[in-house]
């Protein structure tokens, strides 16, 4: 077996009520340093919820998350956050959108200017340093949006459905360029997405949620070896997660 | 790109020779008589022959217009920031520069001269007046309506409300403050010529024209009126021009290149 793992974030029994709607029952959660969990439930099951709260824009009702063993429930700055909406500025250019996290919160060094050209080299922005958000295409401003969260320096991103508004083909490649660098950074990541296959692809454990009220229904240890591809896809083991996902998800009808 | 500009000078400069197309064909159509309209290059001419008296006039509604629109673009926006961000404020202010705006602003422009004088003072006040309403209306709209996934990943990121406000908030609302200072750029020089007829003494471009008219030089209440129209138009296109220049993700895919210091190696 591998080192022992530790855990870098922890819920404690974290639950958020909105009105008489529970978002997300209390909800307990370990996430062991240098893993890729996805979190994948329908909409309404609660995990965009628990994403603010680790992120520090709700306040819990009640619980804790921890952080690398200190309290971070209710502040922020302490993640790599990244939506669906990949919330570029149009007015600045590639790189400038990539250290615009530095640039919120001091002084952007060319240090950092020098580091968000080299990553954006790396994975293959090269080219578009200069380019305004307005000349890329979808997949490109997503891999833009991942720069920016990865030059944070944050030790866990929270990524929510990355990738939920692109085409199949550009979605497929974006998971395995970003399997790429999840791998190249040693990063944690927990992954939100409704697409089943996506959770089964990118991850190492998958958290199956469901609604009313928002709740972890399975915790699932992922066996798919790595490094995956297209073949990965087609596995008897995927299938075989698929089909145990898809069952959590819709009862016995799958 | 020799096109574009063809397109964007050429055909705005096009459709105002049209205007004087159409006013010479109805003046010489219709035989009308000079003293009720001239025509354009009488117009015309009575401005140039008369420049070494109307420049000074002209460098005065200038300088109105300027100082006024500086004024009023600063304070409009400013009040606009505040409105956005005290809520209290904006209920309390908002009636208050509704009822400023209402008051119909010729009839203001008399009462300013007796508290202000005949000096300049009156005529900036006058112009501010008009300039920082539509300013202010337009950042507060632009301020209320930057997208709040954009300011929680700000916070998310643990972004000082200060930083927020000038990397996100401020930028991101730069289209309808321009849409404030066009609309303001446009009127500012009404607002002086008001002020100036007003103060009915001293030198200045609307006194000009009230003379000539009361000695019924028709020429030449057109051409004062020419003038100021150009210089409106100059002024709006001078922001136009700033608009164009400060936001050029607007138009261009790749940024110009710009100076900085230290390293900046060729991209890719």
């Amino acid at each position: 077996m591998g080192p022992v793992s530790t855990t870098l974030l922890e819920l404690r029994e974290v639950g958020k009520t909105f009105g008489d709607t529970v978002a997300l029952a209390p909800t307990s959660l370990a996430v062991e340093e240098g893993s890729f969990v996805a979190i994948v439930g329908p909409s309404g099951c609660g995990k965009s919820t628990m994403f603010n709260v680790v992120a520090g824009l709700l306040e819990p009702d009640g619980g804790e998350v921890v952080l690398r063993g200190a309290t971070i429930t209710a502040t922020t700055g302490h993640v790599g956050y990244m939506l669906q909406k990949d919330l570029l500025v149009p007015w600045r250019t590639v790189e400038d959108n990539i250290t615009m996290a530095t640039r919120l919160t001091r002084r952007v060094t060319d240090e950092d200017r020098a580091e968000a050209r080299r990553v954006a080299r790396q994975y293959g922005l090269g080219e578009f340093l200069r380019h305004y958000p307005s000349a890329l295409s979808g997949g490109m401003r997503q891999r833009v949006a991942f720069m920016r969260t990865l030059v944070t320096h944050q030790e866990l991103l929270l990524l929510d459905e990355p990738f939920g508004a692109l085409d199949a083909q550009t979605r497929l490649e974006m998971q395995e360029w970003l399997l790429r660098v999840w791998k190249d950074t040693g990063r944690t990541v927990l992954f939100i997405t409704h697409d089943v296959d996506e959770s089964i692809f990118l991850s190492d454990r998958i958290v199956v949620m469901s609604p009313r009220p928002g709740r972890v229904v399975a915790d699932l240890v992922n066996p798919l070896s790595r490094p995956r591809g297209i073949h990965t896809l087609l596995e008897p083991d995927f299938i075989a997660l698929k089909a145990k996902v898809l069952g959590l998800l819709h009862g016995g009808d799958a | 790109m020799r096109r574009r500009v063809l397109l964007n000078v050429g055909v705005p400069i096009l459709s105002l020779l049209l205007v004087l197309g159409v006013w010479q064909l109805i003046v010489v159509g219709f035989h009308v008589a000079s003293y009720i309209a001239p025509r354009p290059r009488e117009a015309i001419t009575s401005v140039t022959s008369q420049w070494s008296t109307l420049w000074p006039l002209i460098l005065g509604t200038i300088r109105e217009t300027i100082y006024g629109y500086l004024i009023g673009a600063v304070l409009g926006f400013a009040l606009g920031v505040v409105m956005a961000k005290i809520p209290v404020i904006q209920r309390l202010v908002y009636p208050v520069i509704l009822v400023s705006q209402a008051v119909p602003v010729i009839a203001l422009a008399p009462v300013l001269v007796i508290i202000l004088g005949f000096g300049i003072v009156p005529k900036i006040v006058i112009v501010t007046w008009i300039v920082f309403f539509p300013v202010t209306v337009n950042v507060l709209d632009g301020l209320g309506h930057v997208d709040p996934d954009l300011k929680n990943l700000a916070r998310v990121y643990g972004a000082s409300r200060w930083r927020t406000f000038v990397q996100i908030e401020v930028p991101a609302s730069t289209t309808p403050l321009f849409s404030g200072l066009k609309i303001g750029a446009i009127y500012a020089v009404t607002g002086a010529i008001i002020g100036e007829l007003a103060a009915s003494e001293g030198n200045s471009l609307a006194l000009y024209q009230e003379h000539a008219n009361s000695n019924l030089n028709t020429a030449a209440v057109y051409g004062t009126t020419m003038v100021m129209t150009l210089i409106g138009i100059a002024w709006f296109l001078l922001v136009v021009g700033l608009e164009v220049w400060s936001t050029p993700w607007q138009r261009r895919s790749v940024a110009r290149r710009r100076w900085r210091r230290g390293v900046e190696g060729p991209a890719g």
